[in-house]
């Protein structure tokens, strides 16, 4: 390696002008350097020194090397005396990385045993299933002092009141997913057949991003999920809207079409809490029927939420969504509160941040947008049960109703 | 079979001096006589010489190299935008499923058993294997497996699971190809490869050691390789019942892993890393022996704290038993069993560190010459330090629950392997090429390749960690716009690094494939002793006979070679060591004394033919039992074949050495 001295204060710049960035602009949002609650902070409060000190042992070892190449390299001096090694020395070195390494391993096994703790203030169950996460606050109990009137089973995005420990209760459908929101904590496994418990606490009002981590199957990367902390108060006006009843579109609107149309062509896998059919029966979705891990999404309240299809596709613009992921923790909750009419005026009449081509696409041909075991030659195994959802074959009318009947589930 | 086999070693090895020839029938029961033919390609397809079967082994991993890596170039060039469409998901499935598989078991563990056939028996001063028809057994199941589970590819489709398979997602319910079918069957056969060429290998250091080369005058390499094969010999028993498992659940309705019949996913993940983590050090300890031959010969002193290199790598191999779990910190075992592996994780840090330590020191105080073959040992020491290191930050278990199935994790496996295991296989490309193959690999192309590596590794391999610890996982088609960020650690950069470090390897291994048909073409044959080498591989002709050494030498210490070159002199200044002979002149002593009788197994049908019928086995298994019992046929005749065979080839005895003359050249007759 040849570097010139003028080259390598290049790179010098090039490298400061980087870390300059670095201070300015913000890493990416699931940097689990950034923590954002006690759990992940607990985490971070053990790797970083860990990091240092495996960093200072790399250079110590590698200058090592470094003077040992430079200094005994072949300048025509004697073959060595061949000795075979100094065993103090061998003892010594030894001991020097044991003493490190328990030095380590002491605050390692404290914490993971504090890492452990289950005392919270709100339990939530969570299921993974190819391939998104659904959250299920039971009836009755209290989450962060607000009490959970009706059951609650929402989608992708984990809505936690902020500066209380949530206990989550994970479980899978079908194979093993892994949750995971970096900032907030650890990941953790989740096995069917099997409940494990992960704490969740976000310190302030934001929304933290995910990512299902334990591959699980052909479109595993298309498993995303987020945390949303909100204020006490915010928590408290989310559950009053998830457990409102249910309210049906003005007669005669495309929303009103649209809501036979959803009855017709969507409500057999599709849950919307309260929807009644013509002739006032309640319409209840059977996914176990149609769909081979028994479950798909809750829409009752899909407005509500930011993202879709596990949490892939956004159902705000990009402009809206980078507007919300900056505010501050004290205005984020009362735009979030707003879904898709988040930022739009008091009086629209359409919502201002609604990512309308998304779901569109999505409601035309879903498997091309995410690939899922929808593909009719593929599904013997599972009695032709689907692994996702099918391209329906809608018309560009249903289309039309049907989004303006979901538009209205917020 | 090697004692009928081999009748003029066997006294040698338990240390007897005369060679009593045993009377053997050469045809009586067998069908078929033995093949003798010495030219040709019946001359490698039925070889049981350990130095053909090693160069065979040495050429299919080389190509399932350059399988896997273009693998590996597809991967990264999908992940070097943000939502690419080089590859579908199930296509990307495949591919890092086959890289992972391909590299692991069909690169570097059959380019260790290369090194180990060919140098094992040359270090211990054997004239073969313990087992020769055996060892070529060994061989031709790893190529027609290899050769298998590749054609998945055409077939349907490859395994889409990952290379660690975690069921219930390997199940046909959610793997519907047959992908995963070859894949399970595929290793089920290089496992059997494997595992017969471990018993093989165990016996010949065991049994066929050089008069006078105790275990601790063995060379590090053979120590290294005796420790590996232990650990296939536990390890590998482990893995064929998990594989036998998943073979039966998938097609013959058994439900080990079903969560509905009451099973446990989670006994998969335990069965495969019982294996998994041994086999991490089935992959890396014959890079540490390498490295280990490599250093001493460029420092021209001896490697630094023989005995606790020797020790350390036996330590990793039993402590390798007790850490299994970390791979499984974030599967819910409870604060227990975490705790506890995460202490043993950290206690088999010890004895690695006390390796890099010891490398280190034999640099120190040494006069070194940087060969391309030294360059990679000292980039070994390099690269498997900084993957070690962040190893250590993955035993911290709540640490790990951050970085486990994230790009950091891939990051540090890949230090590991292509840092430490892979280029250490190089160092021994440079280091031994005269020894096979007679000539020089060309230094100027060798640096070439060396620096390219080095910079494409860490390049590649780099920033993964930093990818990793920005929250991208592993096993991701793709990585979203939005999840990018914007400051210096954005994914975009970083991954966009990582592919052009990738392309960096890549033209690494060229130049490497360009050196080799360069150095054949053109290179004029090497000194017999080019590195002025200290072990035995080295104290005989470049290549080697068949019969490795005309007279079996008696050893007397450790670096044998280097000590009948060197003696102290006593000088003006002091003791000193010159070099009192130069290796022609020890090679000449040697042949002086060759010895009269040399009996080399002679080559065989059967272990081909026996191979051959297990992947039809495999076949019948996926598409038609009926196929299946014809494989089994051809496995029962191989069988039957192999145990008739006359013990010797007809007049296969090899002419004797004409009455001390300088006519050493031994050839067959027949």
């Amino acid at each position: 390696m040849f570097v010139k001295p003028f080259s390598r204060r290049r790179v010098a710049a090039v490298v400061t002008f980087g870390f300059l960035l670095a201070g300015c602009a913000k890493d990416a949002p699931q940097d689990t350097f950034d923590p954002a609650g006690p759990n992940a902070r607990e985490i971070d409060s053990l790797q970083r020194p860990v990091f240092y000190i495996a960093g200072v042992v790399g250079l110590i070892v590698l200058g090592a090397v470094a003077y040992a190449i430079w200094k005994f390299k072949d300048r025509g001096q004697d073959i060595p005396e061949q000795s075979h090694g100094n065993p103090k020395l061998e003892i010594l070195l030894t001991i020097l990385p044991a003493i490190i390494l328990a030095g380590i391993a002491v605050p390692t096994v404290s914490q993971v045993f504090s890492l452990d703790k289950k005392d919270n203030d709100c339990v939530i169950n969570v299921t993974g299933q190819q391939w998104w996460w659904e959250y299920d606050y039971v009836k009755g109990s209290t989450c962060g002092g607000v009490e959970i009137t009706e059951s609650i089973v929402t989608v992708s995005e984990l809505v936690i009141p902020a500066d209380t420990p949530v206990l989550l209760r994970i479980t899978s459908r079908d194979v093993i997913h892994s949750f995971w929101i970096p900032r907030l904590n650890g990941k953790r496994d989740a096995v069917p057949g099997r409940l494990h418990t992960l704490r969740m606490e976000a310190d302030e009002p934001g929304i933290y991003t995910g990512q299902c981590t334990e591959f699980c199957g052909l479109s595993h990367a298309r498993m995303r999920q987020a945390a949303v902390a909100l204020t006490t108060a915010d928590f408290q006006s989310w559950v009053t809207n998830q457990t409102a009843d249910y309210t049906s579109p003005e007669a005669g609107t495309t929303a009103a079409i649209g809501e036979t149309t959803f009855i017709a062509q969507c409500s057999r896998c599709h849950q919307v809490d309260g929807l009644v059919d013509g002739a006032g029966n309640p319409v209840l979705a059977e996914p176990d029927r149609f769909v081979y891990s028994g479950a798909a999404p809750n829409l009752t309240n899909l407005m509500t939420r930011t993202a879709f299809a596990g949490w892939t596709f956004d159902l705000i613009s990009d402009e809206c969504r980078d507007r919300l992921w900056n505010e501050s923790p004290e205005t984020f909750g009362a735009a979030y509160l707003q879904g898709v009419w988040m930022y739009s005026a008091a009086d629209a009449t359409a919502p201002a941040c609604f990512n309308e081509t998304n779901l569109r696409e999505w409601l035309l041909n879903a498997p091309a947008m995410k690939p899922m075991y929808t593909d009719p030659t593929k599904l013997a195994e599972t009695g032709g049960k689907t692994r996702g959802m099918p391209a329906l074959g809608l018309t560009q009318a249903q289309i039309d109703e049907i989004v303006a009947y979901l538009l209205e589930r917020k | 079979m090697a004692i009928i086999e081999r009748p003029s070693v066997i006294p040698a090895a338990v240390g007897g001096a005369g060679a009593t020839a045993l009377a053997t029938p050469s045809s009586s029961l067998g069908v078929f006589r033995r093949p003798v033919a010495a030219t040709g390609w019946r001359s490698w397809v039925f070889t049981v010489d350990h130095k053909k079967i090693g160069i065979m082994y040495g050429v299919v991993s080389l190509f399932f190299f350059i399988v896997g890596g273009c693998e590996a170039l597809l991967i990264r060039l999908q992940l070097a935008a943000p939502d690419n469409k080089v590859l579908g998901a199930g296509l990307y499935n495949e591919m890092f499923t086959m890289h992972a598989t391909t590299m692991v078991f069909l690169f570097v563990m059959p380019m260790a058993a290369a090194f180990a056939n060919y140098f094992l028996p040359l270090q211990v001063g054997a004239r073969d294997v313990a087992f020769p028809r055996l060892n070529a057994l060994s061989f031709w199941m790893f190529l027609f497996g290899g050769i298998f589970l590749n054609t998945s590819w055409f077939l349907g489709g490859a395994a889409d699971g990952g290379w660690f398979m975690y069921s219930p997602n390997s199940s046909r319910l959610f793997s519907p190809s047959h992908g995963i079918d070859f894949w399970v069957l595929g290793l089920q056969i290089i496992g059997i490869a494997s595992l017969v060429s471990s018993i093989n290998l165990i016996v010949t250091v065991l049994n066929m050691r050089a008069p006078g080369m105790k275990l601790m005058n063995m060379p590090v390499f053979t120590w290294m390789v005796l420790v590996v094969q232990f650990l296939l010999l536990f390890a590998l028993p482990v893995i064929t019942v998990a594989l036998f498992l998943l073979s039966f659940q998938r097609n013959f309705g058994a439900a080990f892993f079903d969560v509905d019949k009451g099973a446990d996913p989670l006994l998969w993940q335990h069965l495969f890393w019982i294996f998994g983590h041994p086999e991490v050090y089935i992959i890396i300890l014959p890079s540490f022996g390498i490295i280990s031959e490599v250093l001493p010969t460029f420092a021209r002193k001896p490697l630094f704290g023989y005995k606790f290199v020797v020790f350390s790598g036996a330590a990793i191999g039993f402590v390798g038993w007790g850490v299994w779990a970390h791979h499984m910190f974030a599967s819910g075992l409870g604060p227990v069993s975490v705790a506890v592996f995460s202490v043993a994780t950290m206690l088999i840090a010890i004895p690695t560190g006390v390796k890099i330590c010891n490398w280190t020191l034999t640099l120190w105080g040494g006069k070194l010459w940087f060969t391309t073959a030294m360059m990679f040992a000292i980039g070994v020491i390099v690269l498997f330090t900084i993957g070690g290191l962040s190893g250590v930050t993955h035993a911290v278990a709540p640490a790990d629950t951050q970085q486990t199935d994230t790009y950091h994790i891939v990051g540090h496996f890949h230090y590991v392997i292509v840092g430490g295991a892979v280029m250490g296989l190089f160092a021994g490309f440079y280091f031994w090429w005269p020894k096979v193959f007679g000539k020089l690999l060309n230094e100027r192309l060798g640096k070439w390749n060396f620096w390219l590596m080095f910079f494409g590794v860490n390049l590649t391999f780099g920033p993964m960690h930093i990818l990793g610890m920005q929250g991208q996982p592993r096993r991701m088609v793709v990585w979203p716009e939005k999840l990018t960020g914007e400051g210096f650690f954005n994914l975009h950069f970083w991954n966009q690094v990582a592919t052009w470090g990738s392309f960096m390897i890549a033209l690494g291994v060229l130049v490497f494939l360009i050196n080799i048909i360069h150095t054949a073409k053109k290179a004029a044959p090497a000194p017999l002793d080019p590195w002025d080498a200290r072990t035995l591989e080295w104290m005989t002709s470049s290549p080697p006979k068949a019969h490795n050494f005309d007279a079996i030498p008696t050893v007397h210490a450790l670096d044998e070679f280097f000590h009948r070159k060197y003696e102290e002199v006593d000088t003006e200044h002091g003791a000193r060591l010159v070099k009192v002979k130069s290796a022609e002149e020890v090679l000449a002593a040697e042949e002086a004394r060759a010895d009269a009788h040399i009996h080399l197994p002679s080559p065989s049908y059967w272990p081909i033919v026996l191979a051959f019928g297990l992947p039809i086995i495999a076949y019948g298994v996926i598409y038609n039992l009926l196929l299946s019992v014809v494989g089994a046929a051809i496995v029962l005749l191989g069988i039957f074949g192999w145990v008739l065979e006359p013990s010797v080839a007809d007049d296969s005895d090899y002419d004797p050495p004409a009455g001390g003359s300088e006519t050493k050249e031994l050839s067959p007759v027949g």
